[in-house]
């Protein structure tokens, strides 16, 4: 293989196009903005029920040509070409190449940076309804003169001067950001398919990753009232959280953020203390960030964030899709920032803070996303696009070298795109694909994460659910008449009772089998320390674990790493559990999520290695075990 | 006046005083003395209503001096920049320019309206792209061959027998074993079948009979009886149905094309010579084609 190191330093222009853009908001003009089509519902089963019956897979954090460090480094696929690929359209990639989803998404967030969406204006002299007005036969007269700066300072000061002088032509005024949310509304198709309006707020303190995506439970109208919240505003996400507090008070629309990569926050992501002003979390804040940050983006292109071997030695699967060198910029990690990064550490941590402030700023569900930049969300390994289009399919060494993490910074500090995760994706288990209900399930964190497969979990708690409730085909009504889906909470528990849990996996429709079901449990003792245990619940084929150390013996391994091929004859197509907690205290505190491990796959990697006849990568595995987090459910003592 | 608005003379003088504003503009356009900065009343009011766009209120006397101090750091810094060259060969401002480019030609697209009889035209000419794919109804029993080895197809079977002579439970799918799959699905879409179902089944049930029960079908999770109860073959809505759609479709064509049209014609103002050896460019083996169901194509 290739020695060369390639540090095309993308990142870093990235930052420099976001900060060399001006804020004001361009202009152009556009046809009327067609209402969301009448197409017959296309699937509605079970009308007589009313609980969600069906999951929805999607992309929720996808950046298009808007995005600058997109954009402005060769992305040249704009939000209407995003979702024509996310709805299963063949789409040229902007290295030229033919690409397709195997299978359409259900929805997709375009989370175009916020930091590029206020543009330098644009040449408004373009938009001939200005023509129809005074102030543009005023303008027009300085260009008949030839006098073209005179016309660019006219509009420049009448447009400044308080007095819009196209008031009474909205029409005139779009910008980027109702460019963005027109796509938005004319590729929603309610029933079909879902395009959530949305921004990412990229914060990066001193190069920490702290950002979020916003997402818009209602439409364009709302939207364009306001300019997305960017990082140039404010840094600290108890700003963001104002800016979503007055945008819902003023027009009565819902909006959420998902915070995403901790693992490149240098131990900012779930801090002790707060941002800008370092004080120690109290109550208000922990109520604010539970309130706007209903979930947490843990597994997507830049790496997994369920846990880390340091946190979790005991936990043999904990070494996953690793992102830990340090941050996107040049600072490299130390030990004592791991347990601010991680997923389940700040599950844990949350019980801790709930005992101490009576409100867990960490009660968060869990998804997956891409974070692609190149317009295309990708996430099987089989079709992985990368992580900006430099970096799309090719033979060309830079796929596997380009520095995308540590940039300028010591070579310990950086990670390579070959470590890039070709993953995930959100699943929300609702009753229809419109942006209400997958909006509403969402902010209820009846959700969970895979790695970028389609396996369907589904997981009920409760105290009197029963072992024979599992083989029953009314199997999620009994869930939710007698316990809570994920993302719920349990209440002190009846005398002698203890938390049981229905749990049914089923693998991708076209992919690999499971390999098992595993339990999460972070619980806080009487001394106020946390505690975590990985149960293995349910598993394929006849496997007993160790009679000394517990554990379960590996799946195996079906991978013919020079095909970058595998088969199912290990694993199991479905896998269901009643299990109940071993050792429950009812005054603990204690969440549970689930956790499903799929047959050992091919990565990215190894399909590149195979279709180009390149060397695999030593860094990297040439197989890994694909998987689903669920959002927890909660025990809470009263 | 309407009719003059679309004449295309008018959209490319437009252009062309967007063209010559960008060029003033990228030459740090500035009608003021080189060496003073002029922060007009319009200028700060302009500051405060951004800020007010964005936080929702007005900013306080503290944050507007706060605007102002930041606009002139802007400004000394764009001039300087300027003047030091440091806007010429960066990638960042040139693709900038260049997509700012491309949002006024789209603009120049889309200011036109098309009329009905042009998007009944455009639908005319592309049935395709607006055909209502096919719906299947159907109830589904499942058998899991995990659990019941050889015996599932026997028992499948032996069901199927039975709900064919009108003797089978009243709830079929309490029959088979337990599942994520839903025991029916109506007016799905064949995609929507094969991501639930897998393809394999998806190609299966299409081919199902009618009204009664069948089977069993393989899948990749085990047997299944089903039971398509209806079946509707694709067609093309009416126009009025998916005027939207064939409206977004006709803007995206639209778009496209002037896209095209706009550069060929901006080209054919300069003459482009190549010159060194090019590049053979980097042979062309396709994408990372899915060797397991789907990928790229």
């Amino acid at each position: 293989m290739s020695t060369r190191t390639f540090v095309l330093p993308l990142l870093a222009a990235a930052v420099t196009a976001a900060l060399m853009i001006a804020a004001t908001p361009f202009v152009f003009a556009s046809d009327d903005v067609p209402g969301p089509p009448t197409h017959k519902i296309q699937y509605s089963p079970y009308p007589e029920k009313n609980f969600p019956n069906r999951v929805y897979f999607g992309d929720t954090h996808l950046h298009t040509s808007y995005s600058a460090d997109a954009g402005m480094i060769g992305n040249t696929l704009g939000p209407d070409e995003a979702y024509r690929f996310a709805k299963g359209e063949t789409v040229t990639s902007s290295s030229g190449q033919k690409a397709r989803l195997a299978r359409p998404l259900d929805f997709l967030v375009v989370a175009d940076h916020a930091e590029n969406l206020g543009l330098a204006p644009l040449l408004m002299a373009s938009d001939p309804t200005l023509m129809a007005t005074q102030f543009g036969k005023e303008l027009r007269a300085f260009v008949d003169k030839g006098d073209l700066p005179g016309a660019w300072n006219h509009w420049s000061t009448t447009k400044a001067s308080g007095k819009d002088p196209l008031a009474a032509n909205q029409d005139v005024y779009r910008t980027a950001w109702a460019r963005l949310t027109e796509t938005a509304e004319k590729h929603n198709e309610p029933g079909r398919f879902t395009a959530f309006i949305g921004f990412e707020w990229t914060s990066a303190y001193e190069r920490n990753n702290l950002h979020r995506n916003v997402i818009f439970r209602g439409g364009k109208k709302n939207a364009d009232t306001i300019l997305p919240f960017s990082a140039f505003d404010s840094v600290d996400a108890e700003d963001l959280w104002s800016w979503m507090a007055a945008f819902e008070q003023k027009t009565g629309d819902r909006l959420l953020a998902i915070p995403h990569n901790g693992n490149l926050s240098n131990g900012l992501m779930f801090d002790d203390v707060t941002l800008t002003s370092r004080k120690p979390l109290d109550r208000d804040y922990a109520a604010r960030r539970a309130r706007w940050e209903p979930l947490y983006e843990t597994t997507q292109m830049k790496g997994d964030g369920e846990t880390h071997p340091q946190l979790s030695p005991n936990d043999e699967f904990a070494n996953f899709e690793r992102w830990d060198k340090g941050q996107l910029g040049p600072a490299p990690k130390t030990p004592d920032m791991i347990p601010r990064e991680y997923t389940r550490e700040a599950l844990k941590r949350g019980l801790a803070y709930e005992a101490k402030l009576g409100v867990n700023p960490w009660k968060f569900g869990l998804i997956g996303s891409s974070d692609s930049h190149t317009s295309l969300a990708t996430t099987t390994e089989d079709n992985f696009f990368g992580k900006v289009s430099a970096v799309e399919p090719t033979a060309d060494p830079i796929r596997f070298n380009e520095v995308i993490g540590g940039i300028g910074g010591p070579p310990e500090a950086a990670q390579y795109h070959r470590q890039a995760s070709a993953s995930g994706l959100a699943a929300v288990w609702a009753r229809e694909n419109t942006r209400e209900a997958l909006w509403d399930a969402m902010a209820r964190k009846e959700v969970y994460a895979t790695t970028g497969t389609r396996l369907v979990v589904r997981v009920f708690g409760g105290y009197d659910l029963a072992a024979t409730d599992l083989q029953r085909s009314d199997f999620a009504e009994q869930g939710y008449r007698k316990g809570v889906p994920m993302g719920g909470d349990l209440k002190t528990a009846p005398a002698g009772k203890t938390p049981a849990f229905l749990i049914r996996a089923q693998r991708d429709a076209d992919g690999a089998n499971l390999d098992r079901i595993q339990v999460i449990k972070g619980w806080l003792d009487a001394a106020g320390k946390t505690h975590e245990k990985v149960y293995d619940v349910v598993w394929s084929g006849s496997r007993k674990p160790d009679a000394k150390t517990g554990k379960l013996p590996a799946v195996g391994n079906t991978v013919n790493v020079a095909e970058a091929s595998y088969t199912n004859a290990i694993g199991a197509p479905f896998l269901e559990c009643y299990w109940k907690d071993p050792s429950f205290d009812p005054k603990q505190r204690a969440f549970y999520y689930v956790r499903v491990l799929e047959i050992p796959t091919p990565r990215w990697t190894t399909f590149d290695a195979k279709i180009y006849g390149i060397a695999l990568p030593k860094d990297v595995p040439a197989s890994i075990q694909e998987r689903a987090y669920t959002s927890p459910i909660w025990y809470t003592p009263r | 006046m309407r009719k003059f608005l679309r004449e295309p003379l008018l959209h490319f003088l437009l252009i062309g005083i967007g063209l010559f504003v960008l060029y003033d503009v990228l030459r740090g356009g500035n009608t003021g003395a080189p060496r003073e900065i002029v922060v007009t009343e319009a200028r700060v009011e302009a500051l405060a209503q951004n800020f007010a766009t964005t936080w929702m209120r007005p900013p306080t006397a503290q944050e507007i001096g706060g605007l102002i101090d930041d606009y002139i750091a802007e400004e000394i810094y764009y001039r300087e920049a300027i003047a030091m060259g440091l806007d010429q060969d960066d990638t960042v401002i040139r693709r900038r320019l260049r997509q700012k480019m491309e949002f006024i030609s789209e603009d120049a697209a889309a200011a036109a309206a098309p009329t009905d009889v042009q998007l009944q035209e455009f639908l005319a000419k592309h049935p395709e792209r607006f055909l209502e794919p096919a719906q299947l109804s159907f109830r589904q029993v499942y058998f899991s061959t995990e659990k019941r080895g050889e015996q599932a197809r026997v028992q499948a079977e032996q069901l199927l027998t039975r709900l064919q002579a009108g003797r089978g439970p009243a709830d079929p799918a309490a029959a088979g074993d337990p599942t994520l799959l839903p025991p029916d699905m109506h007016s799905a879409s064949p995609q929507l079948i094969a991501n639930t179902f897998g393809s394999d089944f998806a190609a299966q049930v299409a081919e199902a009979p009618v009204g009664q029960w069948s089977g069993p079908l393989q899948s990749g999770f085990g047997l299944h009886l089903v039971h398509v109860d209806e079946r509707v073959a694709s067609v093309l809505p009416a126009f009025d149905q998916i005027r939207p759609i064939v409206l977004r479709e006709y803007q995206a064509e639209q778009r496209t094309r002037s896209n095209k049209k706009f550069l060929d014609g901006l080209r054919t103002k300069y003459e482009i010579r190549i010159e060194g050896p090019v590049a053979r460019p980097l042979e062309q083996t396709g994408t990372s084609t899915g060797v397991q169901g789907g990928g790229a194509q």
